[in-house]
């Protein structure tokens, strides 16, 4: 195991000419006209990773411009802090379920993504839109047409084609097709399947010893 | 009518002291903004350039808190006296050869006992406040003040023995004779013990106990809010401006510099001046804070002797040479 | 002047001074609330009140499936929310008896010891600002920030992952997010070096940091410290090496140990491990073995006994449908698992009757059980220590107050 280095005794030279706080101001000094790392936020926008768990949205289908929800019950069985909720009638002619309320409470959900994950139609996403803070609790209650509305806003946002769109946790990066309900197995880049997975990075030979002790 | 030319000038004095001021506040943001690899007040005009004009009118406008249980008198008084012993530094500070509004003798002399005075503010607030993070801090500050007051007033005893005299524009004419042309390199000692005791004297990091965030809040000033908050972080930059004044008027050789600049009289001072509130600022970026004891003993015992053995060597070289 | 609505400043019980430090204080790191006795500026008594957080993890996850307590550990110690994760899922695999795959394993270390930079990075932060040296506060966020969108690229949340799955992750991990990793890990030495420029040497930050709450390896022992605070005092216990999981075994690295027993030992301990946590991923990029990331006995997210999950099985011809029985029960019984977090050890207590639900859960957090150190620690010090030393013990007031 190996044993912390204490601190090089400060000789006598280095304790007048106080040569370590002259080196500390250097690097300030340096940084000073360095460039800056920070962003300035509503001019500038950070750029969101695919599959960035923001507001929620119901997938509106293109065809019909419906919902796709088939009121599987799964999302509201499986969320952690129970925020959706649910009411469904059955069609007494096809037996099809016919969602009547779909509402999930924003301001409940942890945003853990397994409503989206369990989803065997992709009917619910956490979209990638992240600024939708409000001054009141009813705007970031969704009901079903809210929900919807938000598909389209990310949609308007992102510019992402709703034709080949998908989220990871629809489709699962490395996760094997066969387990996958039949909606589930969405075309995706040959990265995302378990045969085309990511290999590990050899390493050159001469760093992979020498970061060992790091810098010094 | 000397009365009525008196007060313009010390109008125009504190006037542009102040605005000098706000825009040390901006500076400071600025350079420890850059420093920490970001950009400091960027939205309020092109580059923040309006961010102190902003900041004075939310402050001036913030409803004013008296918490409950102070000692009004002197919570209402600590403020002022801070600011008013800081500005009145400024009377006995030439800021170009003649351009001064008290030319007295003992000019170094009456801007210590002013300096102390606005110890006071900060002791008082801290005891009127009625909150126990502002008794501490205001127990830093009378400790802090009192031994650093002596570190400083000895370390510029070497420059009076050179210069010999207490008038600060007789000061800097003597370092134009000097051989090195400036205090700083033949009282480097001196120099030294100075800006130390000079970042002590006005709370700056790392000596910035009384004020310490992390431990006490906001020391002093923790119970204050709006106006009375700005009188005190004013009176905080105006000591900045008056000890960097006074650094580069006895030591960096005022506004004597390599070359003449026309028109403008006091470029050099300038120069000087705006360098020494860097360096404050970059010290701010740099370093982390002293121990309350820790402090102490760097006073006593290092800063002390340090100004001592410079006196002495100081009287020793004088005497040999003449 | 009203003289009686003055109360006296100093509370007079003895001739000591009561100084309440929190549940708001800058310095506290949360909702950390010390009853401080003062004699000047001297501590004579200090006690720790916890509490403010408290949210009911424990009570919580008892009516939740597994897969549902775990984006809970997101919000214990939220600095490092992938290691609670990891913490959580190797528990609960220990008690259903699941193995996950080899790839799965090092992907989990990988974004352990991620975790641990930037746990470690935000440590460094604040235990520096606290110290008074500010800039290095920055400098630690320029590096943490790369690492959280390292992990918003790969599980679409910076902060609260929720990236494990009872028998594998999530997501399977990107080349692109491997280069970038690889470019982190190439540049973090450097970085490292950076932040030990500002202060390792500096005489200040020594002033403040040695000799500063010294605990001998007995005493650290008896109060129960884990990880680095107990390592400063060189007592060599890491659980990735004496009960290792997941990848560990398989990596090579060192524990870094202090002699001294002081903040600034405990401060050197952390640093060293930001080489070898660099180093683990390092290895773990170059080592990262093909495979699935989900293990076959993986239950699903909803977790319910009944069979459910009706599926067309490829190997049957089209239009045909296989459901494929959902085992009829859970492992019974109670397991203990305890996993190396950036913090110290973090165990997991489950009880199981044999639903999906643990009948009993409970969470062994370092934070607490650090937290009932600082009594030791600050007696006799000052104020300023007190900082210095909650600085150096690395406390989170989430997992601490659960």
């Amino acid at each position: 195991m190996a044993q912390v280095t204490r601190f090089k005794q400060r000789g006598w030279i280095g304790t007048i000419l106080l040569l370590e706080i002259a080196k500390g101001m250097a690097l300030t000094l340096k940084k000073l006209f360095s460039r800056s790392v920070t962003r300035q936020y509503p001019v500038e926008r950070p750029s969101i990773a695919l599959g960035f768990r923001g507001q929620h949205a119901l997938v509106r289908n293109p065809d019909t411009g419906e919902s796709l929800c088939v009121a599987c019950m799964r999302c509201a069985t499986v969320c952690p802090s129970k925020c959706i909720h649910i009411t469904y009638h059955q069609d007494p002619e096809t037996r099809k379920r016919i969602v009547d309320t779909y509402e999930i409470e924003a301001l409940r959900c942890i945003y853990c993504g397994y409503c989206e994950e369990v989803c065997p139609v992709n009917a619910v996403v956490l979209t990638e839109v992240y600024e939708y803070a409000s001054y009141d609790r009813p705007s970031v209650y969704y009901d079903k047409d809210r929900l919807l509305s938000n598909w389209d806003r990310f949609l308007g946002e992102s510019g992402r084609d709703p034709k080949t769109y998908v989220n990871p946790f629809w489709r699962p990066r490395g996760a094997d097709e066969r387990t996958l309900p039949a909606k589930k197995r969405l075309p995706v880049p040959e990265e995302w399947t378990l045969e085309g997975q990511a290999k590990g990075i050899p390493l050159p030979v001469a760093a992979s010893h020498g970061s060992h002790g790091g810098a010094h | 009518m000397e009365f009525v030319t008196t007060l313009i000038i010390i109008l125009a004095v504190v006037a542009v002291v102040l605005l000098h001021v706000a825009y040390a506040t901006y500076f400071e943001r600025k350079v420890i903004g850059h420093m920490q690899v970001r950009m400091g007040p960027m939205r309020v005009g092109p580059h923040g350039l309006l961010q102190p004009i902003a900041d004075f009118v939310k402050l001036f406008f913030k409803e004013d808190v008296v918490p409950a249980g102070v000692d009004r008198p002197v919570f209402y008084a600590a403020p002022i006296i801070s600011l008013v012993a800081s500005l009145s530094s400024l009377a006995a500070v030439p800021f170009a050869r003649g351009l001064v509004i008290a030319d007295i003798n003992i000019g170094l002399l009456y801007i210590f006992a002013m300096s102390s005075v606005a110890s006071y503010g900060v002791v008082l607030a801290g005891w009127a406040s009625n909150s126990k993070y502002a008794f501490l801090g205001g127990l830093r500050s009378s400790a802090q003040v009192i031994s650093y007051e002596i570190a400083m007033g000895l370390s510029l005893v070497g420059v009076m023995m050179s210069a010999g005299s207490l008038n600060l524009t007789d000061i800097v004419e003597a370092q134009k004779a000097d051989f090195f042309g400036c205090y700083a390199i033949p009282q480097i000692l001196g120099f030294f013990v100075f800006v130390v005791a000079m970042l002590a004297e006005t709370n700056r990091t790392p000596f910035d106990l009384p004020e310490c965030e992390s431990e006490l809040v906001a020391g002093y000033f923790t119970e204050y809010s709006g106006f009375r908050f700005a009188l005190f972080m004013l009176a905080e930059y105006v000591g900045m401006v008056i000890m960097s004044t006074i650094a580069a008027l006895c030591f960096l050789g005022g506004w004597h510099g390599p070359f003449d600049v026309p028109y403008i009289p006091n470029f050099w001072l300038l120069i000087k001046i705006y360098f020494m509130i860097f360096f404050y600022f970059w010290i701010r970026a740099t370093l982390p804070r002293y121990r309350y004891d820790q402090l102490m003993r760097l006073g006593w015992k290092v800063l002390i002797p340090l100004a001592l053995a410079n006196i002495v060597v100081t009287g020793i070289v004088k005497t040999f040479i003449s | 002047m009203d003289t009686t609505r003055m109360k006296p400043v100093l509370e007079e019980e003895g001739e000591l001074f009561t100084l309440q430090m929190g549940p708001q204080h800058p310095a506290t790191h949360g909702v950390l609330k010390l009853d401080l006795e003062l004699d000047g500026e001297t501590v004579v008594r200090c006690r720790p009140v916890v509490g403010f957080l408290h949210r009911g993890v424990e009570k919580l996850a008892e009516n939740m499936t597994y897969a549902q307590s775990m984006p809970l550990t997101d919000r214990l110690d939220y600095i490092s929310a992938m290691a609670n994760n990891v913490g959580h899922t190797v528990a609960v695999e220990t008690l259903l008896g699941i193995e996950p795959p080899i790839r799965a394993k090092y992907i989990r270390t990988m974004v352990c010891e991620m975790s641990r930079i930037s746990s470690h990075l935000l440590w460094l932060a604040t235990h520096a600002l606290d110290i008074g040296a500010m800039t290095v506060f920055l400098y630690c966020f320029r590096e943490r920030e790369w690492i959280l969108d390292l992990f918003e690229e790969l599980c679409g949340a910076r902060l609260t992952t929720s990236y494990t799955r009872i028998g594998g992750v999530r997501q399977d991990v990107t080349g692109h997010f491997l280069e970038s990793l690889l470019r982190f890990t190439d540049e973090f030495p450097e970085k490292v070096h950076e932040y030990e420029t500002l202060i390792d040497t500096n005489r200040i930050w020594l002033d403040r940091t040695q000799g500063i709450g010294v605990l001998t390896a007995e005493e650290a022992v008896q109060l129960g410290l884990t990880g680095p605070s107990l390592r400063g005092s060189g007592v060599d216990y890491d659980i990735r090496k004496h009960r290792p999981y997941d990848a560990y075994p398989y990596l090579d690295f060192q524990v870094p140990l202090g002699t001294h027993g002081d903040v600034y030992d405990r401060y050197r301990c952390r640093m060293e491990e930001f080489h070898q946590s660099n180093h683990l991923i390092r290895q773990c990029i170059e080592k990262l073995p093909s495979g699935p990331i989900l293990s076959e006995d993986a239950p699903d997210l909803v977790m319910d006994p009944r069979p459910k999950c009706v599926t067309a099985d490829a190997s049957l011809s089209a239009g045909l449908i296989k459901i494929i029985e959902e085992r009829k029960h859970f492992m019974e019984g109670d397991v203990y698992v305890s996993t190396e977090v950036p913090k110290g050890e973090l165990g997991f207590y489950f009880v199981s009757d044999g639903r999906g639900i643990p009948m009993r859960m409970h969470i062994r957090s370092p934070s607490y059980i650090h937290i009932g150190s600082l009594p030791a620690l600050c007696e006799g010090g000052m104020i300023s220590d007190v900082i210095a030393n909650i600085g150096s013990l690395d406390v989170v007031l989430g997992e601490c107050d659960r």
